[in-house]
């Protein structure tokens, strides 16, 4: 009858190879181990970083495992686990989140000082009333820009709306890039009477446009490299991991100066390994691991006792001088009108 | 009819032709620009090239979590298939055959997976592991990717059943096959064209399931849509391409293999 006919053999065989392939090598992780601290990280150069390094390193002293969360979204996650046996101990984000995260209750208003010896050691901008946690290091929110379209290296946030720029600047998807938040804010700084005068700050930005928008700052740093913008919102970070590769892009400090990219780091309440978590918080404050972290990705660190190389040391951010020009968002106060702000943005950068 | 008449170009035909034409174009310039795309030198991505360069396969094959995240996404793929294969077949079945009383109410709610956004799938289970408390074992990335695979293997082979004979089977019956002879050697047989068009499509959702893997992965388990995303965020460059270019290898790979293996010629109807 039919030529290839499925035999209930066959089938059988196959049916259990295929079950055997899928079920071979599978980690059955059923139940956490001891003593294994659940972090949040980002991945790229940091991540490589981290995994390769800091955190074999951290295992290896305090005799624990690192399960190392890399897979976005955090903040969901976080919230939809149990609050006592919450999914990560430690949570790394930016501010912005971290904001969203206190108020929700998911993280502490406040660490412990006694149990994380390194945070008297760091500049008081990771620890300001503007951070909930710690900053663990910053990156600098500026202008990134094209050194070879014969334009003048941008003095001022102003020098984004140049009519020359029309098609030919970046900037965020606001809803969902703190860059894009903190921008518009700064926008009501320049135009308007501070960063809370929104109606500035929207008027500012429809001036912007055309302007090319971006989800993630990887995307604009490619944006940049590839000349498809040669003017964008980005972080120092972004610009500089370039260093050294040719790449005709550079970064400007605004006169107005430049906004705080914060890394911050905090426990979970519900945390099973709080003594673990606060160690984690304390090893990543670590002058040593500090240094190789800002040297590898080019972020300013926040302890006061790190001794960068001379590359890094003319531009990061690591003295009391340098650091007083960091601007720090109020993201509390954004938080509270995102909606809003999400929708009125939406509708000014429609098409 | 006259010759010259008969060359006369048709215009309804090259509408015809132009619009088959079109589509086939739509559909294909992607996986061609992808492709472009993962021979461009240059560490971002760009249109036009400006070189040729294999440096970004040797990036993704050289890499550890682009290598554990494919073999990942493969291994998770082959057990929905197999799952969904078993699950779904029987469904169908006992559906058509059981005289199930609201067989048709049981249809809708056997489909409505697909109904649901995946990504509030993904987090409704996310929840309900981590509440039961069995955390995120790969074994429930399995049941996540399932629940929207059967969907297909049970339309598929639904489709299949419906225009059954059966007659074929009654004199298989009469001839003295027994029941389980029966449906091995004539049932199954003929509605395999369902079964394996549904298989391939569970594959295939599996292998690029994003929304549902997004909440249910491990860390350090992650599949290759998830590190994908990740990575793009970090890091927008030619890697991407290639991974992209080894996905659809692999999936056409599947697809030829089962060709020569069972032979999806004749199940092109379906």
């Amino acid at each position: 009858m039919l030529r290839k006919s499925v035999t209930r053999r066959r089938l059988m065989k196959t049916g259990a190879g295929l079950a055997a392939m899928a079920a071979f090598g599978a980690p059955a992780i059923l139940h956490a181990q001891a003593r294994t601290l659940k972090i949040t990280t980002w991945g790229g150069k940091w991540g490589e970083i981290m995994k390769g390094e800091v955190l074999p390193a951290f295992e290896k002293e305090h005799g624990c495992t690192v399960q190392a969360d890399q897979a976005f979204p955090f903040v969901p996650k976080l919230q939809a686990s149990p609050r006592n046996d919450p999914i990560y101990d430690v949570l790394h984000t930016n501010s912005n989140e971290q904001w969203k995260c206190v108020v929700e209750g998911l993280v502490v208003d406040k660490l412990d000082a006694r149990a994380i010896p390194n945070l008297k050691d760091v500049y008081p901008y990771a620890v300001s009333d503007k951070i909930v946690g710690v900053s663990i290091f910053t990156s600098a929110i500026g202008l990134g820009y094209r050194t070879d379209k014969g334009l003048a290296k941008p003095t001022s946030w102003k020098d984004l709306a140049d009519p020359k720029l029309a098609g030919q600047r970046g900037g965020y998807l606001i809803p969902v890039n703190s860059l894009g938040q903190a921008h518009l804010m700064m926008l009501g700084k320049i135009y308007g009477k501070g960063f809370d005068d929104l109606d500035a700050a929207y008027k500012a930005l429809e001036a912007l446009k055309p302007i090319k928008l971006y989800d993630f700052t990887g995307q604009m740093e490619k944006a940049l490299l590839s000349a498809e913008v040669s003017v964008g919102v980005i972080h120092d970070s972004g610009i500089y991991r370039y260093d050294g590769t040719n790449q005709p892009v550079d970064f400007a400090i605004p006169s107005e100066g430049v906004i705080a990219l914060e890394q911050v780091l905090n426990i979970t309440p519900g945390t099973r390994v709080k003594e673990l978590a606060n160690a984690y918080i304390d090893y990543m404050l670590r002058p040593d691991v500090q240094k190789k972290l800002a040297e590898g990705v080019w972020y300013s660190p926040s302890n006061t006792k790190v001794k960068l190389d001379a590359k890094y040391d003319a531009r990061l951010f690591n003295t009391p001088e340098k650091v007083a020009k960091l601007i720090q968002m109020d993201w509390k106060w954004y938080n509270e009108r995102k909606d809003d702000i999400d929708l009125r943005v939406a509708r000014i950068l429609r098409g | 009819m006259s010759a010259s008449a008969r060359r006369r170009p048709d215009p309804v035909r090259i509408a015809y032709l132009a619009v088959n034409g079109a589509i086939v174009f739509f559909l294909i310039a992607p996986i061609l620009i992808v492709g472009v795309f993962a021979v461009n030198p240059t560490p971002y991505i760009s249109f036009p090239p400006t070189g040729f360069s294999l440096r970004w396969f040797e990036k993704f094959f050289t890499s550890p979590d682009f290598m554990n995240s494919l073999w990942l996404s493969l291994r998770v793929a082959v057990a929905v298939l197999v799952l969904s294969v078993l699950i779904g077949a029987m469904c169908a079945l006992a559906l058509v055959r059981g005289n199930l009383p609201g067989s048709r109410f049981l249809t809708a709610f056997f489909m409505s997976p697909l109904m649901l956004p995946a990504i509030l799938t993904g987090l409704a289970l996310f929840q309900l592991y981590l509440l039961s408390g069995v955390g995120r074992p790969v074994w429930g990335l399995v049941m996540g990717h399932t629940l929207v695979a059967v969907p297909y293997v049970l339309r598929t082979t639904l489709a299949v059943l419906h225009n059954f004979d059966r007659r074929v089977e009654e004199a298989a019956a009469i001839l003295g096959a027994s029941p389980i002879r029966v449906f091995f050697e004539v049932t199954l047989p003929l509605i395999r064209p369902g079964v394996i068009a549904g298989g391939i499509f569970a594959f295939i959702v599996s292998f690029d399931q994003f929304p549902i893997s997004l909440f249910l992965v491990l860390p350090n388990s992650e599949t290759l849509p998830v590190v994908l995303f990740n990575y793009m965020k970090f890091d927008l460059d030619g890697a991407i391409a290639a991974a992209s270019m080894v996905s659809i290898v692999m999936a056409l790979s599947v697809v030829i293999i089962l060709e020569k293996l069972i032979g999806l010629k004749a199940y092109v109807k379906l």
